[in-house]
């Protein structure tokens, strides 16, 4: 697999070309966002690690909002900062999903590994008609849930962000992504909608976080993801 | 309405016609009665009726009325009637007696309305002003006392446009007579030119009323500035202090993972062909670890000092602490593969305004040092409660109970805990819940160990719909 490693920080690109060249990936670097541009185009990556403070113009920002004119190729940003503006920018410009400088090579790979899981399944757009997670079972035709042996129900509302989440697992979905799609895009900044009807949904699955039994998984200030199918955590 | 939009100088002429009127109906009632009143009732009726219009009209039209009854009681009321010749010479003396005193007494009574024309317009004045500068006083912003000024200002005085201008202007050299400019200064200190364009020329008491309402503007802009330099020369003074504290921890605490790195990997460059394989990987873990642990405390620094200099922005949302408490639980498991935490929090614990990112922080730091003194046949509580002002969170551990002298000061930055690592944690904590204006204290639990108390003030949250 061919990876794109775009940083300014010649010390990041070597290690980062290191880690993932010893896990078996065949990986380029590039410097600067025109560089990086021109490498998607002439080498078609699998997937883009494109840092967004590049120091330079174009910034990452800029470089990913310009990729996803014409490209749908995996990216993967990364970020000094915690700052949870810059996350939500970076999702908005059409990144798949972000980590936080500094962070170690197996949560890279392990993002990696996801976010071509997720791009390999999207064409068929969830064909399955019935989602497991751990002991949860969404069955999509008839809209029937089921924790274990027990049927929940939920209101229709309440259906509709289980859905919404469940039919994306590992993609971190935006407040406004779940206010527009369920409610409309009226109701964009109306966040605490969501937040009680996940508070109900979390309830009626049973969620037991003090034990890691979790379904929907909050990213702070950012949205929500659920977990990856069959894969807690 | 405008307080003070009576104008003193323009000639109107209502009130003299009033006066007219008042002066035509009393001698129509006297005419009527001539023949039973004698000429003293004349005279005494007559003054009553200029007292009245003096004291209701003002002075020009009490003048008025006093030389209009002076001849209207020889025209229609003295014999011979209809002429303006008087039959009994004695009765000549009664009449200039008469006008005498009508003038004198329409002049004494229009004086003292003028007086309480003018307490009133004082009072009226003094009111303005009042309202205005409370309203001042609880600014905290120049941006704001314009603001107070623009929406003030038209309903206190018939103007039209209220403006500040950046820095010192004097008046054009076109002059349009309904154009002020008042320069706000206080002390040698020029915060700027208020102008007003009024709607008519001013008259002097709304001009006076105006300057009264500047040097307001200008106080209170004094204060705020006065109070911005106060807080900036503390804060310095806090960061100063931060300063010192953090060039201690530098020497110590910075230094010893450093060294360790520092170490190991020279070892591992030098020696690698001679050292066994295992001590080699069990260096590298070290190396790994204490660049775990020195990030962590970079971090930690960071964001002490971002609190410390008031550098951290807040995005306030309504959130769950249920929610927060949640994540923290989980991240727990996934550090101690399990369950060292139990939750206990209401179905309907309700939403509360904060920054879910920061607070996720401060409750993490909290439960962390919980966890590090609960022993290993208990568990963490976090539960949460509400009452009629503040929405808690309470982190019960049940280790130690921490002594009374030292309860404020693990909350202190570069308080040192029994482990001799400086503690940053809990003070982080501590910032981050003040600057969403709640509170973090401790108490000791019930049966030992210590209980972390996190409140933040309750705002009712907008209702959900379905």
């Amino acid at each position: 697999m061919l990876i794109l490693v775009v940083d300014d920080e010649p010390q990041i690109r070597k290690l980062l070309q290191t880690g993932l060249t010893g896990y078996g990936h065949q990986v380029i670097t590039a410097a600067t966002g025109q560089e990086a541009l021109t490498a998607v185009a002439q080498r078609q990556p699998d997937v883009v690690i494109l840092d967004i403070a590049l120091g330079s113009e174009p910034d990452g920002l800029v470089v990913c909002q310009r990729l996803r004119e014409w490209s749908q190729v995996p990216i993967i940003m990364l970020s000094v900062r915690s700052g949870e503006s810059t996350k939500v920018a970076a999702l908005d410009a059409g990144a798949d999903d972000y980590l936080t400088k500094p962070f170690g090579m197996e949560e890279l790979r392990a993002r990696i590994q996801a976010v071509l899981r997720r791009t390999a399944m999207e064409p068929a757009s969830s064909p399955t008609a019935v989602i497991h997670s751990g002991a949860l079972t969404i069955d999509l035709a008839n809209r029937r849930v089921t924790v274990g042996e027990q049927e929940v129900h939920f209101t229709p509302l309440e259906y509709d962000i289980l859905r919404l989440l469940a039919t994306h697992p590992g993609q971190i979905l935006t407040h406004q992504t779940i206010l527009s799609q369920v409610w409309g895009s009226d109701y964009r900044d109306m966040t605490h909608y969501i937040r009680i009807y996940v508070n109900q949904i979390r309830q009626k699955l049973g969620e037991n976080p003090s034990a890691n039994l979790r379904y929907i998984l909050t990213e702070p200030g950012v949205g929500y993801r659920f977990v990856e199918p069959d894969n807690k955590q | 309405m405008n307080y003070l939009s009576r104008s003193r100088t323009a000639l109107r002429p209502l009130p003299y016609l009033l006066a007219v009127l008042v002066v035509s109906m009393i001698t129509f009632g006297l005419w009527w009665l001539r023949e039973d009143l004698t000429l003293a009732n004349f005279s005494l009726i007559y003054i009553v009726g200029t007292f009245v219009v003096a004291i209701w009209l003002g002075t020009g039209p009490s003048l008025l009325a006093a030389v209009l009854t002076f001849i209207n009681f020889n025209f229609f009321l003295i014999k011979p009637y209809y002429t303006l010749s008087v039959e009994d010479p004695r009765e000549v003396i009664d009449l200039l007696v008469y006008l005498l005193v009508a003038v004198i007494a329409s002049q004494l009574a229009a004086y003292a309305r003028q007086q309480a024309e003018a307490a009133r317009l004082h009072a009226a004045e003094q009111n303005v002003l009042y309202s205005l500068s409370s309203a001042f006083n609880q600014l905290t912003d120049r941006a704001n006392i314009v603001q107070v000024l623009q929406q003030r200002l038209p309903e206190y005085l018939p103007v039209q446009d209220v403006e500040v201008l950046p820095q010192k202007v004097e008046r054009p050299s076109e002059d349009k007579p309904t154009e002020s400019f008042l320069v706000l200064q206080a002390g040698q200190s020029i915060y700027g030119t208020l102008r007003v364009t009024f709607t008519a020329v001013p008259t002097d008491s709304q001009m006076r009323l105006l300057m009264a309402c500047t040097v307001q503007a200008s106080m209170a802009l004094q204060r705020i500035q006065l109070a911005e330099s106060a807080q900036r020369s503390q804060s310095l003074e806090e960061a100063d202090r931060l300063k010192t504290a953090l060039l201690r921890a530098v020497s110590h605490d910075l230094r010893t993972p450093l060294t360790i790195i520092k170490t190991s990997a020279e070892n591992l460059t030098d020696l690698h062909d001679r050292l066994p394989e295992a001590e080699q990987l069990e260096m590298i873990r070290t190396i790994n670890q204490e660049a775990d642990h020195l990030n962590k405390l970079v971090g930690n620094l960071l964001d002490m000092s971002r609190l410390q200099a008031g550098a951290v922005t807040i995005n306030r949302h309504w959130n769950a602490l249920n929610e927060v408490a949640g994540d923290v639980a989980a991240h727990t498991w996934q550090r101690y593969q399990a369950e060292r935490i139990r939750l206990d929090f209401a179905p309907d614990f309700p939403l509360v305004l904060f920054d879910y990112g920061l607070l996720l922080q401060a409750v993490s730091n909290v439960v962390e040092n919980a966890l590090r003194y609960e022993p290993p046949e208990s568990v963490v509580v976090v539960r949460g409660e509400t009452d009629a002002t503040e929405v808690r969170l309470l982190i019960v551990n049940h280790g130690p109970t921490i002594p009374n002298n030292l309860k404020a000061q693990v909350m202190e930055p570069f308080f040192h805990g029994k482990d001799g690592r400086i503690g940053l944690g809990l003070a982080i904590s501590k910032g981050i819940v003040e600057l969403h204006h709640g509170r973090l204290w401790v108490e000791d639990t019930p049966g030992g160990g210590a209980t972390f108390i996190l409140a933040l003030p309750w705002e009712e949250a907008p209702e959900s719909t379905e």
